[in-house]
């Protein structure tokens, strides 16, 4: 058997496949070795229905040949096959135009960044009992059912856990390692509304143990989010302030992360082409892209070909300052990497919109008539065009007040719009994901109902 | 791949401490593919997926572990890790099982990939076809994908049976630009054939089809908002299917209570002129396969039989805890996880109208000729799904193109709605992939043209 274990081992192991790749024909080669050890539990009322538990391991090797790129991607660590799968990917390589971006980001003076200053890893995740976490599950299925009477039934609670290794190596120098540790839970009741059942959801995840939000806040928000819903009608047709809850506002962050993403600027498939230095939001509009906040879920030491993780203001005051790039598009467009890498293409770090000064209550007791969404769902998005359209679920409010909950309508309008349109940002931001944003509200959009 | 008393003796661990099946699922998958991107080949990739998930079931728990390594050690813990599911009592007692192979219907022949010259062939021609198509073609994205699966299946049972599935892809992404204006249009096919498909199905036709969506959408104004008729193209219109029935009648949301369907079976959940299949069992389908991935043989299955439901589609825990027995439809994404229960190929099958009736007897609505993706929330049925290419109907004619119309409903209101269903049954091309609890598996749709009466439409313009 192979071990595989600690970050030494997977630092050998990277370097071998490296040296393996080198042998093999490549003139450049990168490993990052990642062994995953996941823990996860599911409970239904009082019964324990889930236990999985598991170490993963895969690594993923990219070759240059001449700047002919090839990538690699095996969870078969015996030394015999991974050198035949390495070796068969260099021989890929020789099909692929040459391209004289693709090649290893240049090595930058300095030392590897040191993965404990950012506080990823957190031993209380890496040494809990599972008994603890199995109990944690049954104590989420008992307290859904004590708060509200109409929860009769759940679509589970579950707790999970990852503790994970990475090792990056890179015939250019570079060779380093973190571990790392992640943690959630997440419930989601379920109760009978009239004929049909209501389900809802709530989770939280962080890097630590003490970073979770409470078992019993994570229970009571699970069912607001459930019961709150019940007798939910079909709004009319109109043009109203929107005002979306974190979570569904962290969604449209993501949209916004793509049309920033240069891969997709370069291919032509961004409504952000060519608009670098232009006034695209609302002056509440600023949005960062940090990989360096220490304890976070979207921090890292380096990205995944070895730079440095950094802070970059993307929209500032409403100004698109620049796009996200990894090595390759940075050159491709001119640019300098901005750490963004991730899996062989570009990714967000801790992603998010800057958070107001104001609470969610307030910002709705400060619109007259409108609608706060609470839930989407759809994931059509024409990154070419900009146009945003999503099934969704919330309130009507009126006079300020949430006046009765709505479903089965969409809303519908372009990004360019709701960036512009944001005219109320809420202090509500959290840390739960690397794509993140606090609840805002954009002066009109389109809301399809009867 | 492991040898029958390895898997006998995994077995015999896995249920050392009681629990009433056992499970061994090896896997190992190998994946080709080559993309191209402003004319060049821009990467290419090869993986390799590879190891062994070991469950026990007890009652309606279930333990897992897996291990990529294919050592007796670390085999031995993932059994003993998936036997603590199982509070222990139970004796440990001699499994035998029978090796057998999978008739499916697709080539099980193949062994290994085509060579790269012939994957990078194909993007080429797809990217020539999609540029000379028109001027205003600015860019072109494809990418083929070539996999071969292979799994090996043990259970407690006694069976111990095996499958090879290839699957291959090649999608077309065409931008078109106009005076700053840009749009896009995607065509893909495949299936689990090999690359001897594209010379029927070539990539040229699909990169027209992706460049001739984009010149459309181009034109195309945004969608009216608000509730209008709806005729539902032939083919890719399976996604309405998929997401408003097909999700709600997978058995674990059922035996869980969790589905508005559950408990449902014998009543009529739909018009009468509905009628789903389930199917594992067509010719080279994404979504067809010789056993499921807990080694039950693909079958054919009637969801819904002239708005009647018949049943749901059942993996073994649940078929089991629901006295059916497994339909055939346990699927998983690879060896790291738990098979859940999926949908296979879902159609309709085709009803008695003509289309063109269909489209004329339509005052004023949206045609969807073809689909992008979908979503459900089962618990109600609320579904969304993408019109990747929509006109308008105006007194019975298909006239201006649409964009961005999302259709929002809930699936079991539409299916009652449902007042024609065309005599042209077609299978969309294939390229779905349908993801469940965070894992994705390849499935087939298929429609013929269907009139909704009354559907939202969630554009942005207001009139």
């Amino acid at each position: 058997m192979i071990e595989v274990r600690g970050t030494s081992d997977a630092l050998d192991y990277a370097h071998w496949a490296v040296q393996t790749a080198l042998r093999a024909g490549a003139t450049q080669a990168e490993a990052t070795v990642s062994i995953n050890d996941r823990f996860s539990t599911e409970a239904r009322d009082r019964a324990v229905t889930k236990l999985e538990q598991s170490t993963g391991r895969t690594m993923h090797v990219r070759v240059f040949v001449d700047g002919r790129k090839a990538t690699l991607a095996s969870s078969e660590f015996e030394r015999t096959s991974a050198r035949e799968a390495i070796a068969a990917a260099v021989s890929q390589a020789s099909h692929v135009a040459a391209d004289p971006y693709a090649a290893l980001p240049e090595t930058r003076t300095g030392i590897v960044p040191d993965g404990e200053v950012l506080e990823l890893f957190s031993g209380d995740v890496a040494t809990r009992e599972a008994q603890e976490k199995i109990d944690e599950a049954l104590d989420l299925e008992k307290r859904i059912r004590a708060l509200d009477k109409r929860i009769s039934n759940s679509n589970g609670s579950h707790v999970s856990d990852t503790v994970s290794t990475t090792a990056l190596v890179n015939s250019a120098g570079f060779a380093g390692a973190f571990r790392s540790t992640r943690v959630q839970r997440l419930t989601s009741p379920v109760a009978p509304d009239g004929a049909a059942k209501r389900m809802g959801a709530y989770g939280t995840a962080a890097r630590r143990l003490v970073d979770l939000e409470p078992v019993e806040d994570v229970a009571e928000k699970a069912v607001e989010r459930t019961v709150g819903l019940f007798g939910a009608r079909k709004p009319p047709t109109m043009r109203v302030p929107v005002l979306f809850e974190r979570d569904v506002a962290a969604a449209v962050l993501s949209d916004v992360f793509a049309a920033a993403n240069a891969a997709n600027v370069s291919v032509g498939n961004s409504w952000l082409a060519d608009r670098v230095g232009s006034r695209i939001g609302s002056e509440l509009v600023t949005i960062v892209d940090d990989g360096t906040m220490p304890g976070r879920l979207g921090s890292s030491p380096f990205d995944g070909e070895g730079v440095p993780t950094q802070r970059t203001i993307v929209f500032e005051e409403g100004v698109l300052r620049t796009f996200l790039f990894d090595t390759y598009y940075a050159r491709k467009l001119g640019s300098r990497s901005t750490g963004n890498a991730s899996g062989g293409a570009v990714g967000p770090n801790n992603f998010y919109l800057q958070p107001g000064s104001r609470t969610l209550p307030e910002l709705i007791a400060a619109t007259k008539r409108g609608v706060l969404v609470t839930d989407t769902i759809g994931f059509a998005t024409e990154h070419a065009s900009g146009t945003y359209s999503r099934g969704a679920r919330g309130y009507y409010v009126e006079n300020g007040e949430i006046a009765y909950p709505i479903e089965e309508f969409t809303i519908a309008g372009t990004f360019a719009e709701m960036l512009a349109g944001i005219d109320a940002v809420a202090s509500d931001l959290r840390f739960d994901a690397g794509v993140v944003s606090p609840s805002f509200r954009v002066a009109e959009m389109t809301v399809s109902g009867d | 791949m492991l040898d029958t008393e390895v898997v006998e003796k995994l077995l015999s661990t896995a249920l050392e401490r009681g629990g009433d099946y056992a499970d061994v699922f090896c896997e190992r998958r190998r994946a080709a593919s080559f993309r191209l991107q402003s004319g060049r080949i821009h990467e290419s990739g090869f993986s390799v997926t590879a190891g062994v998930g070991i469950r026990v079931i007890v009652g309606e728990s279930a333990g897992y572990a897996f291990s990529d390594d294919l050592s007796w050690e670390s085999l031995q813990r993932a059994a003993r890790i998936a036997s603590l599911i199982s509070r222990g009592g139970g004796a440990s007692r001699a499994i035998r099982v029978t090796r057998s192979t999978a008739a499916p219907f697709y080539d099980t022949s193949r062994t290994s990939h085509a060579s790269s010259e012939e994957y990078v062939k194909l993007l080429e021609r797809a990217d020539v076809a999609a540029r000379s198509f028109d001027s205003r073609i600015s860019a072109v994205n494809a990418t083929v994908t070539d996999e071969l699966q292979e799994v090996w299946i043990a259970a407690s049972d006694g069976r111990y049976v095996q499958d090879r599935r290839p699957l291959i892809s090649l999608g077309v992404q065409a931008v078109s630009t106009r005076n700053g204006e840009r749009a896009q249009g995607f065509s893909g096919d495949g299936g689990r054939t090999s690359i001897a498909f594209f010379r029927t199905r070539t990539p040229e036709s699909i990169a027209q089809d992706a460049a001739r969506i984009a010149l459309t959408n181009l034109e195309a104004v945004p969608a009216p908002a608000g509730e209008m008729e709806m005729v539902v193209g032939n083919g890719s219109g399976g996604v309405l299917l998929h997401e408003a029935v097909g999700h709600g009648l997978e058995s674990d949301f059922n035996r869980q209570g969790v589905s508005l369907y559950s408990g449902r079976v014998g009543e009529r959940v739909a018009s009468e002129l509905v009628t789903i299949y389930d199917d594992g069992n067509l010719h080279e389908e994404r979504g067809s396969i010789g056993v499921d991935d807990e080694g039950t043989p693909g079958a054919h299955k009637v969801l819904v039989e002239n708005g009647i439901l018949r049943g749901y589609m059942q993996d073994h825990l649940n078929g089991t805890l629901m006295g059916t027995g497994s339909t055939g439809s346990g699927r998983r994404q690879s060896f790291r996880v738990m098979p859940q229960p999926r949908m296979c190929n879902t159609y309709m099958p085709a009803g008695e109208s003509p289309p063109e009736e269909i489209i004329a007897s339509t005052k004023r609505g949206i045609y969807a000729k073809a689909f992008g993706g979908g979503q459900v929330e089962i618990s109600r049925g609320d579904f969304v799904f993408m019109v990747a290419e929509g006109y308008l109907i105006e007194n019975g004619r298909v006239t201006t193109p649409v964009k961005n119309a999302t259709i929002v409903g809930n699936g079991p209101d539409i299916m009652t709605k449902v007042t024609a269903v065309g005599n042209d049954l077609r299978l969309a091309n294939r390229h779905y992939t349908c993801g469940k609890g965070g894992q994705y598996v390849p499935v087939g749709v298929g429609m013929p043209t269907v009139k909704i009466a009354a559907i939202t439409v969630g554009g942005s313009n207001l009139d």
